[in-house]
């Protein structure tokens, strides 16, 4: 069966319902046929000699009815029985060439005729509609069937529009868009079936009209029947979430569309597929909000009680000193200037490591790339950590290997990141051995930096959640935010390495990252470099 | 308390009325003359009519930007000065030092720190107009700029040609930041301003011919993001 054509009598036949008694030049034409076989029976039973036998004439005129009927339809049918009544009385029955019966008996097998020829039609018809409407069910089903299959394969909204479209216009020659509210009280987006579309082309107020009255509106419907399309209200369970609109396909000569119960059920499948997926968004970002907020109360709290001791230290001491100076011994005065010192050094350090989150966070952190060296950099970390903790040098043993090239890396980022692992590992370590700080090549495009600390290490499990905001491990003295760890991670990426952790053999916590290498870095030997190809001495 | 310290007049270029008071504090204790203005438009002023022996500035100004203040104090006094900024601030404090500025100092700071700038700037100013020094000991080296050689206890240490131009920048800035820019400039030309991976470089052959510990270097001691300093005290 050819689809367009099965389609076109899906859309057509409310339409005719609506419209009352219209009739198209085909079907007219199908009535004359009808009566045209008539004629023609009449004229080869008047050659056969059908006056003689008037018992088989009228079956041959019940017969031909009956084909009609089959063929053609009801109505030709029926005109094709008034037809040959007509005949058999004019050419037939005595008298010849009048419409008058004189005999009594074949007044009987006249309405005999008439009778048999209505009630064979009419029993033909209702197979007939039985059969179209079976085919239509069929048809329907396999459409619904394809548009639910086409929208559980999707997930996004915009996926979601475009397939149900497709679908639509799959089944129907016509132009479907669809019109959303978004959540709004007016339409926000529009979609064709190819992606979306703006909402100036459509017919708003035809839209919102059935929108707001639940209703089909436009094209084929009583309601307001000269607007652009045909407008299909998308109706679910919290009332109207969008509109369809079906325009006939230019260039497509065909009845205007309207909202055949397939269309209508369609819509109704769309707009449950539509609903749901919206829910499903709504609830993922009542999730991420959730999140947000649970990360922004531990902030807080995290903040407000590691912020607030430093502080509170200062506040006590200094007002010691404030009020009570010339009654404190020197030695007190000293020992509230140096908790004064360190707290706000301490909290100084606290806040520069919130506001390098938060940058990283808001994706501001510049990384200013340029031709570093790592040993440098290493250099300058155990020179800050030993004059700021006053650090013994042999807790921190580093070893750099001397081949490694110069890297495209930002210095202060790097160099923050190596503060943080070493910060970490001293917080952790304890005993007596040392923290290994170890520089060498890890593959051909890449230089491996690890710090090892011998201390408790941390279980297997949290290996990987030791990188997460606020993640502080069991057991842990707690001095920081928690955010060490995170921003170290946040740099190496942005750097394009990667960065993890792994028990220390022996026991203790090892964090290791990588940096990429460039082919390009420059060397001792290479050109241009002036006179250095001879080595300068005297 | 000394007497080095004695009549050395210090300019504090700072808009915080607080820190300035601390400041003024512990240096008027250590026995300077201070002298302070809160906006670039006075610290012309004081530089002009003072003269002061040494500036403290700090970069964020409320009404002109402090880096474009470098030069124009440099145009009135040699005096060294020192700019104070902000963490945020790098990108300044590389340019300040390029514009002119001696050193720098990031916020926040301590005291002491503050005092042993303003020593190392002062010493280093002071031999300023003196016979440049040709010989510069560090450790248990000798440079000699003049005769062109490293000595370390009398035993010559071999310097390719760029290993030397960069030592011998350095040591005519000593205890004071170079920036890599500078040192650049000094070795290669200016020809070369991008190519600050050769620094790097020689300067880690360097640190390999001259430190025992190369990553806990004494005297060629780096400033991440800034430059180099050779440390002849340590």
């Amino acid at each position: 069966m050819d689809p367009a054509r099965n389609a076109r009598t899906l859309l057509a036949a409310p339409i005719a319902a609506e419209r009352g008694a219209w009739r198209s030049r085909a079907a007219l034409g199908r009535d004359l046929l009808g009566i045209a076989a008539i004629a023609a029976l009449t004229s080869f039973g008047l050659w056969l000699g059908g006056r003689k036998d008037l018992t088989n004439t009228a079956i041959a005129y019940l017969f031909v009815i009956a084909l009609v009927s089959m063929r053609l339809g009801y109505l030709p049918a029926i005109l094709a029985a008034i037809a040959s009544a007509l005949c058999f009385d004019y050419f037939f029955l005595p008298p010849y060439g009048s419409f008058n019966i004189d005999n009594g008996r074949d007044l009987v097998t006249e309405f005999a005729m008439c009778g048999v020829a209505i009630f064979v039609s009419t029993l033909n018809e209702r197979l007939r509609k039985q059969a179209r409407a079976a085919r239509l069910g069929e048809r329907r089903t396999e459409s619904l069937y394809a548009l639910v299959k086409a929208l559980a394969d999707v997930r996004t909204l915009d996926e979601l529009s475009m397939a149900g479209l497709r679908q639509i216009e799959a089944v129907a020659p016509v132009t479907a868009h669809l019109l959303l509210h978004n959540g709004g009280e007016h339409f926000q987006s529009a979609y064709s079936s190819t992606g979306r579309v703006g909402l100036e082309a459509e017919d708003l107020e035809a839209a919102t009209w059935a929108a707001d009255h639940l209703e089909p509106v436009g094209q084929g419907t009583r309601n307001l029947p000269d607007a652009a399309a045909c407008f299909i209200p998308l109706v679910v369970a919290r009332g109207c979430i969008g509109v369809l609109a079906i325009r006939s396909r230019p260039g497509v000569l065909n009845e205007a569309p309207g909202p055949s119960s397939l269309l209508r059920s369609m819509a109704l499948q769309l707009a449950m597929a539509i609903e749901r997926s919206m829910l499903a968004e709504a609830k993922r970002h009542a999730e991420v909000e959730a999140e947000t907020e649970r990360i922004r109360n531990a902030v807080l709290s995290s903040i407000s009680h590691d912020l607030r001791s430093p502080l509170h230290v200062i506040t006590s001491a200094s007002s010691t000193l404030v009020e009570q100076r010339d009654r404190l011994p020197a030695v007190a005065r000293a020992e509230m200037s140096r908790l004064i010192h360190e707290e706000a050094k301490r909290l100084s350090e606290l806040l520069k490591s919130l506001l390098d989150v938060t940058r990283l966070q808001a994706g501001k952190l510049d990384v200013n790339r340029d031709w570093e060296s790592l040993e440098e950099v290493v250099a300058s970390v155990l020179r800050r950590l030993e004059q700021r903790t006053g650090l013994v040098e042999w807790r921190l043993r580093a070893h750099v290997a001397k081949d490694l090239p110069v890297l495209e890396i930002d210095a202060v980022l790097i160099q923050q990141v190596l503060m943080n692992l070493i910060d970490n590992a001293l917080a952790y370590a304890g005993g007596d051995l040392p923290i290994q700080i170890n520089i060498c090549r890890h593959d051909e495009d890449a230089v491996l930096v690890s710090v090892s600390d011998h201390g408790k290490g941390i279980p297997n499990d949290e290996l990987t959640r030791i990188f997460d905001k606020f993640h502080r491990s069991r057991g842990s003295s707690g001095s920081g935010l928690g955010l060490g760890l995170t921003l170290a991670r946040g740099i190496v990426e942005a750097h394009g390495g990667k960065i993890w952790a792994t028990p220390t053999p022996g026991g203790g916590l090892t964090v290791e990252f990588t940096l990429p290498t460039t082919s390009a870095a420059p060397t001792t030997t290479e050109e241009g470099l002036s006179e250095d190809a001879r080595a300068w001495s005297r | 308390m000394e007497s080095v310290t004695g009549g050395t007049s210090v300019l504090i270029v700072e808009d915080d009325r607080k820190i300035l008071r601390v400041f003024l504090t512990s240096l008027e204790a250590e026995g300077y003359r201070v002298a302070d203005a809160s906006s670039g438009q006075r610290a012309i002023e004081e530089v002009r009519t003072r003269n002061p022996d040494i500036i403290l500035l700090d970069l964020g100004l409320p009404d002109i930007d402090g880096l474009a203040l470098v030069p124009t104090i440099r145009a009135h006094t040699a005096a060294p000065i020192i700019v104070v900024s902000a963490r945020e601030q790098d990108a300044d404090k590389v340019r300040a030092l390029d514009a002119g500025a001696n050193d720098y100092l990031t916020k926040p700071f301590s005291v002491p720190e503050l005092l042993a700038r303003i020593r190392v700037a002062l010493r280093s100013h002071a031999q300023v107009g003196t016979t440049p020094r040709t010989i510069i000991s560090f450790g248990d080296y000798r440079f000699d700029l003049a005769g062109r050689r490293l000595l370390r206890q009398d035993q010559h240490v071999v310097l390719s040609a760029t290993e030397f131009k960069l030592l011998a920048t350095l040591a005519r800035h000593p205890d004071e930041v170079v920036t890599t820019t500078a040192l650049l400039k000094e070795a290669w030309g200016s020809a070369h301003q991008d190519k600050k991976g050769y620094v790097r470089v020689y300067m880690h052959s360097l640190r390999q011919k001259l430190e025992i510990d190369p990553t806990r270097p004494r005297y060629l001691v780096n400033e991440v993001g800034l430059g180099y300093r050779l440390n002849t005290t340590g």
